[in-house]
């Protein structure tokens, strides 16, 4: 048995420590992921609170078949989901940059982030399968499992959110090109 | 990997965040407080196996008891058999006569009417496909 398939079944028979242990390695990840969905900080953190709180909760119905990565996601975007109805906030909508988590977060630099120009011209669907990708480095199966979407329609849509990403990301590289030669 | 891929993870690592002391505190907190559903579960699955013996129990008590009760009461305040005697109820006869509906000679029509406009289309369209080339 592996440690984290031991780390489950501790956490499944009530031990909160090593469910602690066992989410550790996901924490970040989730939290950068909950960020550029949130409409604030607090927000992201209360939907890693609850999406800890749930997973830990519902541990019983996690399937051993998938990684668990995957489960967490699909947890932690229903949360999202939810708290976005709520706040009825849509990603696009941060129009003030001062109060946008994401924009908090990232390091100061000449060029913008690309996850900026994803999150201005993507779905939030295609926004997160295109994260699930190439930041989480899952399977188009597993996304379609966290998404709930099928095989097909995550590969359009990865390829879509590629096209739309390659033009910003090609548009800045000419841009920067054609400042540098004045 | 591609440049893009490439960019696209360097980007995401250039956002900076941590879960905060206080926000693991809250969550190792909210965690003590939550019991894991499967335990929750078992609980409840062996307390409702001793109310399902229980109300089974009080349902068996609660048929034998209504059965005598019944059993006690039909002879009292049963109807005498003997008093009285129907008739046989009279049931009366019924004619069906009907008639064969013709319908088929209108659809006959329709089909035939069909075919002339479909002829007519296809007259059409050879004209307009030798008007073309």
């Amino acid at each position: 048995m592996s440690n984290e398939a031991a780390l489950i079944e501790a956490a499944r028979s009530g031990s909160a420590a090593a469910f602690t242990e066992l989410v550790s390695a996901y924490r970040e990840g989730l939290l950068r992921f909950l960020l550029t969905r949130s409409s604030n900080f607090a927000d992201a953190e209360d939907a890693l609170q609850d999406t800890l709180i749930n997973a830990y909760r519902y541990l019983h119905s996690y399937d051993a078949r998938w990684r668990f990565s995957t489960w967490l996601y699909r947890i932690a975007i229903n949360n999202a989901a939810r708290q976005k109805t709520v706040d009825t906030v849509e990603l696009g909508d941060l129009s003030d940059d001062s109060d946008d988590p994401l924009r908090q977060c990232i390091a100061a630099s000449e060029r913008e982030n690309l996850w900026l120009s994803a999150r201005r011209s993507l779905t939030n669907e295609v926004y997160a399968a295109m994260w699930l990708r190439y930041v989480e480095d899952m399977s188009i199966k597993d996304i379609s499992a966290v998404l709930e979407k099928s095989v097909s329609w995550t590969k359009v849509n990865l390829m879509r959110g590629r096209k739309t990403l390659d033009a910003e990301f090609n548009k800045v590289a000419t841009d920067e090109k054609s400042k540098a030669y004045g | 990997m591609d440049k893009l891929a490439k960019q696209l993870r360097d980007d995401a690592h250039r956002i900076k965040c941590s879960v905060s002391e206080e926000l693991d505190d809250r969550i190792r907190a909210s965690l003590e407080g939550v019991q894991p559903e499967a335990g929750q579960r078992l609980r409840r699955e062996s307390r409702s196996s001793s109310f399902w013996w229980a109300s089974s129990l009080t349902g068996v008590v609660a048929a034998i008891v209504a059965i005598a009760f019944i059993n006690w009461q039909v002879p009292a305040s049963g109807p005498d058999s003997t008093e009285s005697n129907p008739q046989p109820l009279a049931i009366p006869t019924i004619q069906w006569h009907t008639e064969t509906a013709v319908l088929t000679s209108p659809l006959e029509q329709e089909f035939e009417d069909l075919q002339a406009d479909l002829k007519k289309a296809e007259e059409a369209v050879k004209q307009d496909i030798d008007r073309l080339f």
